[in-house]
């Protein structure tokens, strides 16, 4: 059955139907095309031809004629829309004219870079020209690198690379920064929070090195749709770009379905899970032959999910092999083979996290299922968008969770379909960040007196920091590194974490083998001793965490059940920047706090009925965070009217009810924020609701907050006003269970007090 | 909290300024001369034995006078924010060795003491320096580069002691640092030597406090660096002259090796020849054996492994190489067949002894055992015809041989 027939006989079916909140066809778009502009090399035109490419589509052909005019491009595109061409096809065009010139190409991943250098290497083989493209990054061996640096035309390498490996090794590379006339970014959106506003420094370091050698790189950029492309790239190199978003791929009919699973308990609001609905919408659609890829929000759920399919299709040797997961931790020999495998048509089922959201070749898909909604438009939209191919029919799924974000979503499509995905937030200027990225600077070029960098904030307050602290010597007009450390192996860019735990597989004792690897913030959630740890549907028990040495040792097990650890946050005041009071004597503050995660508990939960079957304890250390944060604290004389029991539940309901609204009106990811409440609060002494970057140092989530203070609680009182339940459930203020019967009552009653 | 409260709490301890430089136009000099008779030989050394020990391209007449010595002290690793703060170069005079130290008392002065550096390679037609070609050279390459100043004087032959060293020593010795050679190859121990990780400290202290007496230990330390290049070049170089001279039979078969590299084979049976009755014998006659089979010399060769056998050398492996050459050369199965009994034996021997790689020693054994038996059949049932068979696929290798030994009967 094709993705066609499988829509109809949906439709037909009532029992399906009736849980369908919308069905939308996204009809089929042409193709709009312009002929090759005059600033395209002659020599390609044979190459495109080999391909049957005659002419550009709009979006290509305006970013090369921007790019020709000498702007700094920032081209937004779907998914299979052809964006690679609007940078190879420039940079093609200028090495061709001046065998000198450099590129270089940045990707937020090895995985991605080795994907786009063969279609390069495709294009400049059938050119037939000399040409030289290298991949620069922690595979290259020792003995290439020299022929890198040396003649590499066009150096790919990912933003970790270019930070530790080029930047403080410029003299090595001067051929490139002399000559380097393009700066290609990819995947532009996945800058956000903290590996953006390091990638703006790291952006910044590089231009203080060209103006050094001379050159004036041009930058061209590329994003998925997201709110605020323009925003995002001028922030990331502190440039003004000129932004096209005119989308000339043609581009197949989608339908876009949104599935509510069925309340199954009217009284708590309770409605059947996601997983199981997910498990037999996946199983149909593998059943059918049509290859699909599940997309899930946690790894734990990829696992789960992968697990239910393998069973379904297993051989009688029990292998599976058509239906594969995809996540983070895996290691990237494994990755690259389920990604060859779905080009080729022999995987016919992947369950992934958002790791395959990025642009990654698997070849464009038929299905799509959603379980559960990614957490921002822009993720759903890249998600949706593995589904669909230039021409034939494609259908996404969306199920939606009973997490309050995804009824939100699945009761108004429309606020989806149409409203827009979410703005990339960073600040580059984040103290933490900033500060590193300066010392990282300073080592590799001095800086002398009256020197900026890039647009960065005080850097003579900086500078004379540095002095006083003995890193920086300052003397007849220069500062300089006067220190033995290497400041870029100080700092990690994607955490604040600088090392990955690495897991080994101890089954066997005499090969241990390493399976997979997790970040310092994770681990304790999920390598804890004990914790049952899933590997391609496969269960493993953690036997040791050796926190120090950033090792967990599993091994293979089969039981039942899954855990699942509970997390303790306590927080302390570093800061307090501005407050000012409102309704009465509440208090709203925005400042800095010191975060501390610690986790002390997990549950067992059996597999199939989700039924807690018991706990366990878990001794770990804490981990610490330092961010900005806001806060709301209560006025006494209201906190004093409300026995103390029922003061938690309804500050529990308002925490909850932040946490909905939060993300849409900040337009940020749910995980990008934290909302807690303290009913005696060690920063305020008081009641006090808690919001806070979920990230080291902030990228401006809680400055952002601040200013809407007020319109963020009002919302949160209409969320609840609205919600039909009477005791509370888990789209407004939580359920019942957590939250007790007067937990809605008084959550509803402090707003409105609160925002009288 | 302002900017630098913040800077503080982010991650400061506090610090004291320091005290201004004063403006200057040139970096410091420091001279050290030496007696000529502590460099035994310098002045003998010629471009014919330093051609023996490296594959360098040198200039047509080689003056050992113009051999510049280098080695400098660095804030640290490397890295484009790494300098060389004290820069000595050292070179043979009439009269004895002396040692020129330039050193920046502070970040102002590099561009005059790179000016020394240029000036004084400039003078000279070889470089030599330990681990220079990955460290010192790239270093100053970098900070020629950072002030914008010429490199090109950087590209005069490079003689790096490091490598040579490695090659000559590192089967004996292991670890093979600058103050291990001194200790052990030269027998002159340092004595209070300051350790090389505290010197960026020392450095960085310095700039605070401008007490040069600070800087005295380094200093002395750069000085005895570079008088010690000179005088294990050329304790080397005696030693490339005078192989027999060499107490160690390992340090004689590790110069074989470096010489066969060099493609000096001459040179390097010799080196092995004279180290068969030390401790690497096993390894001098292997060495030997396999050189003498590159080139074809295959009874040289086979005489080599007889020898062996004769003095219990280098275990099964001289059974198993004459049984291939009584096989594949000579043709001659029945010699063949009786080496690789003998190997067996030889083997169940060590068997007894639990080796572990003897276990796959022994399968290949059997196997070749194996084939020879049917090889002796089919001679005996078919005369000559598989000899003159075998002989058609005389330069095949051993592998090759081997699967097609056996043509249907």
């Amino acid at each position: 059955m094709n993705v066609s027939q499988l829509a109809e006989q949906l439709r037909q079916d009532h029992m399906f139907m009736k849980d369908v909140t919308r069905w939308e066809v996204i009809p089929a778009r042409k193709a709009r095309t312009l002929p090759f502009p005059a600033c395209m090399d002659e020599r390609i035109k044979p190459a495109l031809a080999k391909r049957g490419i005659y002419e550009l589509y709009t979006h290509q052909a305006k970013s090369l004629e921007a790019t020709a005019r000498g702007e700094d491009v920032t081209v937004v595109t779907p998914t299979a829309s052809g964006k690679t061409m609007c940078y190879n096809l420039p940079v093609l065009s200028a090495i061709l004219k001046n065998p000198d010139a450099r590129a270089l190409y940045l990707f937020p991943t090895k995985a991605l870079s080795a994907d786009q250098v063969s279609e390069l290497y495709d294009m400049i083989e059938e050119m037939g020209v000399d040409i030289k493209t290298y991949t620069y990054d922690g595979d290259t061996p020792a003995a290439a690198r020299k022929a890198v640096r040396q003649a590499g035309h066009i150096v790919v390498t990912n933003p970790d690379m270019l930070h530790s490996g080029i930047l403080p090794h410029h003299t090595k590379w001067v051929k490139l920064f002399e000559n380097l006339q393009y700066i290609v970014i990819d995947e532009i959106h996945s800058y956000r929070g903290v590996f953006g506003s390091n990638l703006a420094n790291v952006l910044r370091r590089l231009m203080r090195l060209c103006e050094f050698y001379g050159s004036h790189p041009q930058y061209i950029l590329c994003s998925a749709t997201i709110a605020n492309p323009r925003e995002l790239a001028e922030t990331l190199i502190g440039r003004p770009v000129t932004l096209i978003d005119d989308n000339g791929a043609p581009m197949g009919e989608r339908h876009f379905v949104f599935y509510n699973p069925p309340v199954v308990n009217r009284q708590l609001g309770i409605r059947k899970g996601a997983i199981p609905v997910v498990r037999s919408i996946s199983g149909m659609l593998l059943k059918n032959g049509i290859q699909a890829i599940t997309f899930a929000r946690s790894r734990l759920t990829v696992e789960v999910l992968t697990r239910y399919l393998k069973d379904m299709v297993r051989d009688p040797l029990g292998n599976a092999g058509r239906v594969r997961g995809y996540r983070g931790g895996y290691l990237p020999g494994e990755r690259r083979e389920i990604e060859r495998g779905l080009r080729a048509g022999q995987v016919d089922a992947v369950v992934s996290t958002n790791a395959l959201e990025l642009g990654i070749d698997i070849g464009a898909l038929d299905a799509c299922v959603l379980c559960g909604y990614p957490g921002t438009i822009a993720s759903a939209w890249q998600q949706a968008g593995r589904a669909g191919r230039r021409q034939g029919t494609s259908i996404v799924f969306f199920v939606a969770s009973s997490a309050a974000i995804d009824q939100y979503i699945v009761n108004h499509p429309d606020y989806f379909l149409h409203q827009s995905p979410e703005n990339a937030l960073l600040n580059p200027d984040n103290l933490y960040i900033l500060l590193s990225h300066f010392k990282c600077a300073a080592f590799e070029l001095p800086f002398e007196d009256g020197d900026g960098f890039g647009n960065a904030p005080g850097p003579e307050e900086l500078l004379d920091y540095l002095s006083e602290e003995g890193i920086l010597h300052h003397v007849e007009g220069k500062y300089h590194w006067s220190a033995e450390d290497f400041p870029a192996s100080e700092i990690s860019l994607r955490s604040a974490a600088a090392e990955n735990f690495i897991i080994v597989d101890i089954s066997d004792p005499a090969h241990h083998r390493v399976v997979g690897e997790m970040d310092r913030f994770t681990a304790p959630m999920l390598l804890h001793e004990n914790a049952i740890y899933m590997h391609e549907g496969r269960q493993f028990q953690v036997e040791k965490l050796d926190f120090d040495a950033c090792k967990a040792f599993i091994r293979a097990v089969d039981v039942g059940y899954y855990t699942d650890a509970d997390l303790n946050i306590n927080l302390s005041l570093l800061d307090i920047e501005k407050e000012e009071p409102f309704a009465g004597t509440a208090v709203a503050a925005l400042g800095e706090i010191k975060v501390t995660a610690l986790v002390t508990m997990f549950k067992k939960i059996k597999f199939d009925t989700h039924e807690t079957l018991g706990f366990g304890h878990v001794r770990l250390p804490e981990t610490d965070m330092h961010t900005t944060a806001m806060w709301w604290t209560l006025p006494d004389e209201l906190a004093e009217k409300i026995p103390s029991d029922r003061l938690k539940n309804g500050m529990m309901g308002i925490a909850n009810l932040l946490r909905i609204v939060c993300p849409l009106y900040l337009m940020c990811a749910p995980q990008d924020i934290a909302v807690v409440y303290q009913v005696r609060s060690p920063i305020t002494d008081k009641p006090t609701v808690i919001f806070y970057d979920n990230c080291p140092g902030g990228i401006g989530l809680a400055h952002k907050a601040y200013g809407m203070k007020q319109l963020l609680l009002e919302k949160a009182l209409q969320v609840a006003e609205d919600c039909p339940c009477e005791y509370g459930c888990p789209s407004c203020v939580g359920p019942v269970g957590e939250v007790g019967e007067d937990g809605k009552r008084t959550a509803i009653r402090l707003l409105r007090e609160l925002t009288k | 909290m302002n900017l630098r409260d913040k800077l503080r709490a982010v991650g400061g301890t506090g610090g004291q300024p320091r005290p201004a430089g004063e403006a200057t136009t040139d970096c410091r000099h420091f001279a050290v001369y030496r007696e000529a008779e502590e460099f035994p030989g310098a002045y003998d050394l010629t471009r014919e034995t330093l051609q023996l020990m490296s594959d360098l391209e040198l200039p047509e007449i080689l003056d050992p006078r113009k051999i510049l010595y280098l080695d400098t002290e660095t804030t640290g690793l490397g890295g484009s924010g790494t300098v060389a703060f004290l820069v000595g170069m050292g070179y043979l005079t009439d009269h004895g060795f002396e040692v020129h130290q330039f050193l920046m008392r502070d970040y102002p002065e590099e561009p005059y003491l790179l000016k020394h550096v240029a000036a004084g390679l400039g003078k000279f037609d070889v470089l030599c320096t330990f681990n220079g070609t990955t460290f010192d050279v790239p270093l100053l390459e970098s900070r020629f580069l950072m002030n914008r100043m010429d490199r090109s004087c950087l590209e005069i032959p490079h003689l790096d002691l490091l490598h040579m060293c490695r090659r000559l020593w590192k089967l004996r010795l292991g670890r093979c640092n600058l103050g291990r050679l001194e200790e052990v190859i030269l027998g002159k121990p340092r004595t209070d030597d300051l350790p090389g990780s505290e010197v960026p400290q020392r450095y960085f202290t310095y700039l605070k406090t401008k007490r040069i007496e600070l800087l005295e230990d380094i200093l002395k330390h750069n000085a005895q660096d570079i008088a010690s290049l000179c005088v294990l070049l050329n304790h080397m170089a005696e030693l490339y002259l005078h192989p027999e001279k060499i107490r160690f039979s390992e340090d004689v078969y590790s110069m074989g090796r470096a010489l066969e590299k060099l493609n000096r084979t001459e040179n390097a049976r010799h080196c092995y020849r004279l180290a068969r009755r030390g401790r690497a014998g096993d390894l001098a006659g292997q060495a030997l054996a396999v050189s003498y089979r590159r080139t074809g010399e295959r009874e040289q060769a086979a005489e080599v492994w007889r020898e062996m056998i004769r003095d219990r050398k280098g275990g099964i492996t001289p059974y198993i190489e004459l049984a291939k050459y009584e096989e594949h050369i000579r043709r001659n199965i029945p010699a063949a067949l009786e080496m690789t009994e003998r190997a067996m034996a030889l083997c169940s021997e060590m068997t007894l002894r639990a080796e572990e790689t003897v276990q796959q020693t022994q399968n290949e054994l059997q196997y070749r055992y194996e084939r020879l038996r049917r090889r002796m059949k089919e001679t005996e049932n078919h005369g000559n015809r598989i000899i003159s068979e075998g002989f058609q696929s005389n330069q095949t290798t051993e592998k090759g041989t081997e699967g097609r030994g056996n043509p249907p009967v």
